[in-house]
């Protein structure tokens, strides 16, 4: 190995560092959920003991145990500023925590795997809030969520629409002809289909768009390339080959707050969400539309999603904007129950704007 | 590989229509106004680029309007790094260009030149327009870059050198880029025009022709500037053609007479290298002028043009 090498080997392992650290104090902020006291003496004790067993002579004891008392200082002090716990499906440099930004300070982003893992520890109060994507403005549904959202029992508490700038990043130093295939989150591919289009370049479904980055970053293919934010380049240290790759600059996700809980803000709610199924007969679905106009209610979108468990059978989600205490969405919103067969109100907040 | 041999045919019957293209007309009439545009000398095959009772394209490049005044383009030969790409198009727009210029993919006579930055170069290009608000021309060699480069590009240079590589003119044809179609150094002019029906004929209406110099015997000069090739396209073809005064002599102390004579030619634009520093310039550096250079230059140029609309 050159010196060259040996600094590339260096610095590998000073990007994984900081990405485990920060995994160990997320799960420390968890951790924190399950027990009364953030001091847990016979815990940090064993900590220690497993720590510095693993001593050696370029280890030193003495420097483990300095080191990991650093660490559980820090989380403790983490912990003690009470975080809220924000579920986001993906990894860190994912549009969907970039988007809790959006949703106040204090936050502390917790990534999960699935959409669906997002809604059940939100459900089970593992996290405070999810954060998740509806629609956007290119490629539409966000089919998953929708079904999630008629699924679960959880409240929108807020909304959020956030511009969406894809970049095409590769390895450092790669050469933009040697890129066949990108890999992404369906929903990014999509709405970067004619870049890749244009320039030749497979779609390659990938379960995150920085989960992509991340997996690049580690297996180092020179032939493939990923679509994802700058964050994502930056964190896992990948050149920008393109930026804003999507197919029209006004590229805007919509994302939603869950929580068990109903809103709690102060700020006025103006926009609801419901979700509801009919009998399936002629004009069912427009009977429960016509209540809303003739209240004059604005209806901002409709989706419909097949009822997975039953198919041929449809539910539909309906945003509106309206007040709580306006008499007529009221009324509308009595009328509509009476009329579905299945009815839940997912909640009102305040309706968001680019 | 040879050159095509064949000798240009002309006959003065109109040639074959391949029905409209996608052309923005203009009111302007042709130049030569005392000819009948029928009896103008029409080529054989070119179907979309000949005159032929065509009103003059206009081609738009952002806020640029080739064919509808008179629009100069400057910038270095080569992007070489950020700063002075950036420093160069500051002092170009400042001297009251329409257009910058910027290499990224250079063609070098030799192997071991500096052969541009490639993506890199469009990259700072972007930024040098974001900077200027001035859309950028750059060179593409290679059919494998052509999709890139118009990624990034507000208008596709097809250089002297590829002016015959028709694969790579067919390529840049199935854009709807607007391209910058150099006259190669040892071409005629109706091989130039065939090559401008090759990108059309593929779908690209978008043509800008740009005379640029021709070999002959003459060694003082790094070229012979051709004028005549300016008003004799004009009689031919609908297309804009510019100038190119920096190749066409490659004496600093040549480009700005040729300038003057180019819009005397009615030529409807200019480019010009301009680099911050000529003499430390990785290529081209004996025929860049400098910021100031340039800037009285595009000051007399626009002052003559004004004239020459007058008495039009």
């Amino acid at each position: 190995m050159n010196l060259k090498e040996i600094r590339n080997n260096i610095d590998r392992i000073d990007q994984q560092l900081p990405i485990l650290l920060r995994q160990r104090m997320e799960y420390a902020l968890q951790a924190e959920k399950h027990k009364d006291d953030a001091q847990d003496l016979a815990r940090e004790e064993s900590v220690f003991e497993k720590v510095t067993a693993k001593s050696s002579s370029l280890l030193d004891k003495s420097f483990l145990s300095d080191l990991y008392k650093l660490i559980l200082a820090e989380s403790k002090k983490l912990q003690a500023r009470h975080l809220k716990l924000v579920g986001f499906q993906g990894e860190h440099g994912a549009w969907s925590e970039i988007a809790i930004h959006a949703f106040g300070s204090e936050m502390a982003p917790i990534p999960c795997l699935e959409f669906r893992d997002v809604f059940a520890c939100v459900a089970n109060h593992d996290l405070e809030f999810g954060v998740v994507p509806v629609e956007n403005s290119i490629e539409g549904s966000v089919t998953e969520v929708n079904d999630l959202l008629v699924e679960a029992d959880l409240k929108i508490v807020a909304e959020a629409v956030i511009p969406i700038h894809h970049n095409l990043l590769a390895l450092p130093g790669t050469n933009h002809q040697e890129i066949r295939s990108v890999y992404s989150h369906p929903q990014a591919l999509g709405q970067c289909r004619a870049f890749l289009s244009r320039n030749k370049l497979e779609p390659r479904p990938f379960y995150n768009t920085a989960g992509a980055a991340r997996w690049l970053a580690h297996e180092r293919q020179r032939s493939a390339g990923v679509i994802a934010s700058r964050l994502a380049a930056e964190f896992y240290e990948l050149d920008i080959i393109k930026e804003n790759i999507e197919d029209h600059p006004e590229n805007a996700t919509r994302f939603v707050l869950l929580s068990t809980q109903p809103r709690t803000g102060t700020s006025p709610a103006n926009k609801c969400t419901i979700a509801f199924s009919t009998q399936h007969r002629a004009g069912a679905l427009s009977d429960v539309v016509r209540i809303f106009a003739e209240n004059k209610v604005n209806l901002t979108r409709i989706e419909s999603r097949p009822i997975r468990t039953n198919p041929g059978t449809f539910a539909f989600l309906l945003d509106f904007q309206g007040k709580p205490d306006d008499p007529a969405v009221v009324r509308a919103l009595e009328n509509a129950k009476k009329a579905a067969m299945m009815f839940k109100n997912l909640g009102f907040y305040p309706e968001a704007t680019l | 590989m040879g050159w095509p041999l064949q000798r240009p045919v002309f006959r003065f019957s109109p040639g074959v229509h391949a029905g409209t293209i996608a052309v923005i007309a203009s009111p302007v009439s042709p130049t030569s106004s005392t000819q009948n545009p029928r009896k103008v000398l029409a080529m054989t095959n070119l179907k979309l680029v000949a005159l032929e009772n065509r009103e003059r394209t206009i081609i738009q490049v952002g806020n640029v309007r080739f064919g509808a005044g008179f629009v100069i383009i400057g910038g270095p030969c080569s992007v070489e790094s950020e700063e002075q790409m950036i420093e160069t198009a500051i002092a170009v727009k400042s001297a009251g260009a329409d257009m910058l210029r910027g290499g990224a993919f250079k063609p070098r006579t030799s192997p071991y030149a500096f052969q541009g930055l490639g993506l890199q170069g469009l990259k700072i290009l972007a930024k040098a327009r974001e900077a200027t608000g001035l859309p950028f021309a750059t060179e593409v060699l290679d059919t494998r870059d052509v999709s890139w480069v118009a990624e990034f590009a507000d208008m596709i240079q097809i250089g002297a050198r590829n002016m015959q590589n028709y694969s790579l003119l067919k390529e840049i044809g199935k854009l709807r880029k607007p391209i910058l179609l150099k006259r190669g150094m040892y071409s005629t002019l109706e091989e130039w025009l065939n090559c401008a029906e090759y990108i059309m004929s593929e779908g690209n209406p978008n043509v800008v022709l740009c005379e640029r110099g021709i070999r002959s015997f003459e060694t003082y000069t790094r070229n012979t500037l051709d004028l005549s090739a300016v008003p004799a396209v004009k009689e031919m073809s609908h297309l804009p053609v510019i100038t190119d005064p920096t190749h066409g002599t490659g004496k600093v102390g040549l480009i700005a007479p040729m300038s003057l004579a180019s819009v005397a030619a009615g030529s409807d634009g200019l480019i010009i290298e301009v680099h911050r520093k000529p003499a430390e310039a990785l290529s081209d550096k004996d025929q860049a002028l400098t910021p100031p250079q340039f800037s009285g230059l595009v000051q007399k140029v626009r002052a003559l043009a004004k004239f020459m609309e007058g008495i039009r």
